[in-house]
């Protein structure tokens, strides 16, 4: 941490130890690799300049997704928010989709964010499950704290899951009740939606070492589901 | 019956609109006339294909207010809801009108906007086309009767989930070679059967049916312009005609046919399609199937009359019917990757025949096309309507 | 429990429907009595679906189709944690939709 002045101690949360998500691979229906691994704070201006343009697609409610992502992100970078991490999917170091979350308590996990890139590939749901996975078996919790802000993402977690109600618990975004995933239930739907492979090859490692971002224009509209019509 | 020719076929891109319903089927149907390039000859009459614009859009009439739209007053209008046979359906009330003499052009535009909604709420809407007493009321979707169909027609006829899947694969390439299909990336066998990755990449949707087993849900429209013989001497160019187009129903409920794995309305409307053509299945150089569900593409070939009962799956394997084999089917990607704007459908199968017989399809292009054929399956099966057109010289 | 699910018995010619017509299939005729539907019988075909319409909070549903001992073919949910196809089961009624305050009642199978 070197030298930060004794006002700014006071400022940032205490911190926890927390291990580093070991980098995997998986393969894509398209067969493709992806690798997901964990970002460091300096990395992440780049996903800033992702997010961005995403913050006025009110379809989905990706312009909320992406304030409160932003958000977050800014508040890890500036160290103003407690035990976050940032995992990203990278496809050829293409950023593919980002997850995002932080620990409450050594027992408790909380999810934030889940925004994916490139469709029709099931990357947000690798993305989400590589989040359980870091939560229940590298940080060693307990349970996670999810909510959802869009429809989609309400069938797909709280169903696919299935999640248990916690609805006594206000979740950080926006107070809105909370649902859990308890161990147990991560550990019996783990065989259908946690998936990919370790240790990654170097050439992997170093193709994704750098996070390359699609180009603006293409991320509005892989993200809005929208292509330029033709006639 | 007078001859009919189609003049002119335009379509939007598939996939997820932020256009109005109108809009879509506006761009689609001046695409078309604009393909046909009518000069002063006048439309006569709109037939408009949609299945769910009164529930997920809130718009009716669709028919009238195309005309409006495109300023063709006092054309005739029509609308046509005739669940995922509406396409079809619509180009055969078309055809009807010139053949019969009343009227010389018809322009006939299918259109969905069903993206509006949300996935749940799409499955739901095109599920009440089932039996709402026998089927609906126990949670019976499009899904749920293609799989029960699967798994029967699979245990029947030895078909396994490596063939579907060479459905899939076969059409997502077709598709990344179509600039108005929905979905432009392949898959790979690995990626969707064989790694242990798959079953989170292609997690089932209605066993033994898998995600990359069904079509996607899209927005869009496709158009074609009907005219009359004198119409079509007068414009000059390529002559696509209108062969043959044959219909037929079967029972609402699935369970009530003597066969489930028997898709008889589909041969029905085939053979009739056929024999108004003059025509027989070995005629036919290039095929849209209608695949929602992968299995349909395999047992609609069948009953189709261009492979035996239960040999699709391994023409299939043989590779006769991907883009450079014998007999190329869905060359467009098909329903499966091209997407379904459920209503427009019908009418894009004939959309990409058109062009197919025109020499109009670059990377996808079959060589020499000169008969076509196309299947719209409309319920699961109870409503089928086949087509047959034929390029004259 | 109410609300037995029925079919039609042709007055004419004695064919049993299922679901209702207004018109015998077979014979044409109009008059008909009603029957009550079920027994047992054995599996046709089975799905587990999870493309559901958004009333059902569940991951997915087993449904199938059964001939029963009589003919008559009946649609229904397939309550058996083994199915497989051919196997012996009976029709019971039970809850299979929820409509707004609304219980359905409709045809479940379960194993004999």
């Amino acid at each position: 941490m070197g030298n930060i002045s004794e006002l700014e101690v006071l400022l940032r949360p205490p911190a926890m130890d927390m291990p580093v998500y070991p980098p995997k691979a998986i393969t894509l229906a398209s067969g493709e690799t992806m690798v997901v691994r964990q970002v460091a704070r300096e990395e992440v201006p780049t996903l800033l300049e992702a997010i961005y343009p995403l913050l006025w697609v009110e379809r989905d409610f990706y312009d909320i997704v992406a304030a409160r992502l932003f958000g977050e992100l800014l508040a890890y970078k500036r160290y103003r928010v407690k035990d976050e991490y940032v995992l990203v999917g990278l496809i050829d170091g293409v950023l593919a989709g980002m997850v995002n979350g932080r620990l409450v308590d050594e027992k408790t996990g909380m999810s934030y964010h889940t925004l994916t890139i490139r469709r029709g590939l099931r990357v947000g749901s690798h993305l989400f499950a590589a989040k359980m996975e870091y939560h229940i078996e590298h940080c060693q919790q307990e349970e996670v704290l999810i909510v959802a802000e869009s429809p989609i993402g309400f069938r797909r977690w709280m169903i696919e899951y299935p999640l248990e109600k916690k609805f006594e618990v206000q979740h950080e975004m926006g107070g809105v009740p909370s649902w859990l995933l308890p161990k147990d239930v991560y550990y019996a739907a783990k065989p259908r939606l946690v998936a990919g492979h370790r240790p990654i090859s170097d050439e992997l490692m170093k193709s994704s070492a750098t996070i390359i971002l699609p180009e603006e224009e293409t991320v509005v509209r892989q993200v809005a589901g929208e292509k330029e019509e033709q006639q | 019956m007078k001859p009919v020719y189609i003049a002119g076929a335009g379509m939007t891109q598939f996939g997820r609109s932020e256009w109005t319903l109108m809009q879509l089927a506006s761009v689609a149907s001046l695409a078309a006339l604009h393909h046909a390039n009518l000069g002063d000859i006048r439309v006569d009459g709109v037939v408009v294909a949609n299945m769910g614009a009164a529930r997920v859009n809130r718009q009716t009439a669709l028919g009238s207010a195309l005309v409006d739209q495109l300023a063709l007053y006092p054309a005739t209008a029509e609308s046509v809801e005739n669940g995922p046979a509406s396409g079809a359906s619509a180009v055969k009330i078309g055809v009807q009108a010139i053949a019969s003499g009343m009227a010389d052009v018809v322009l006939v535009t299918g259109v969905e906007r069903m993206r509006v909604v949300n996935g749940l709420e799409g499955t739901d809407f095109v599920a009440s086309l089932s039996h709402p007493e026998a089927e609906y009321i126990y949670g019976v979707t499009l899904p749920a009767l293609a799989g029960m169909f699967a798994r029967l027609f699979m245990d029947k006829f030895g078909v396994e989930r490596k063939h579907l899947a060479m459905v899939a694969i076969k059409n997502h390439e077709n598709a990344a070679k179509n600039p108005y299909a929905h979905i432009q990336q392949t898959v790979t066998m690995e990626g969707i059967l064989t790694l242990p990755e798959a079953a989170v990449n292609n997690p089932p949707i209605a066993e033994p049916l898998h995600m990359f087993d069904c079509c996607p849900v899209s927005d869009g429209a496709a158009s074609l312009v009907l005219v009359s013989e004198d119409v079509a001497a007068k414009l000059g160019g390529p002559k696509v005609r209108v062969a043959g187009i044959g219909q037929a129903t079967d029972t609402h409920a699935v369970h009530e046919r003597e066969d489930p794995t028997d898709l008889k309305s589909v041969r029905i409307a085939a053979k009739t399609a056929f024999d108004r053509a003059g025509l027989k299945p070995q005629d036919v150089d290039v095929v849209e199937l209608h695949d929602a569900f992968t299995i349909l593409e395999i047992a609609e070939s069948e009953a189709s009359g261009f492979f035996p009962r239960g040999e699709g799956h391994k023409a299939l394997e043989r590779g006769e019917t991907r883009l450079d084999g014998a007999l190329p089917i869905n060359p467009s990607g098909g329903l499966k990757a091209k997407g379904h704007p459920v209503g427009a459908t019908g009418v894009a199968q004939l959309v990409e025949l058109v062009w197919q017989l025109r020499g109009e399809c670059d990377a996808r292009q079959v060589k020499d096309a000169k008969v076509a054929y196309a299947c719209n399956f409309g319920g699961f099966g109870n409503n089928v309507v086949a087509s047959v057109l034929q390029r004259e010289a | 429990m109410s609300g037995k699910v029925y079919g039609m018995k042709c007055n004419s010619c004695g064919t049993v429907s299922y679901p209702k017509h207004a018109v015998c299939p077979d014979c044409r005729n109009e008059r008909f009595e009603e029957v009550a539907i079920g027994g047992e019988g054995k599996v046709l075909t089975y799905t587990d679906v999870y493309a559901l319409a958004i009333e059902y909070e569940t991951r997915y549903l087993r449904l199938a189709i059964v001939e029963l001992d009589d003919g008559i073919r009946v649609t229904g949910q397939l309550l058996d944690d083994e199915p497989k196809l051919g196997m012996r089961v009976k029709t019971i009624l039970g809850t299979v939709r929820q409509s707004g305050e609304t219980a359905i009642q409709g045809l479940q199978f379960v194993s004999v």
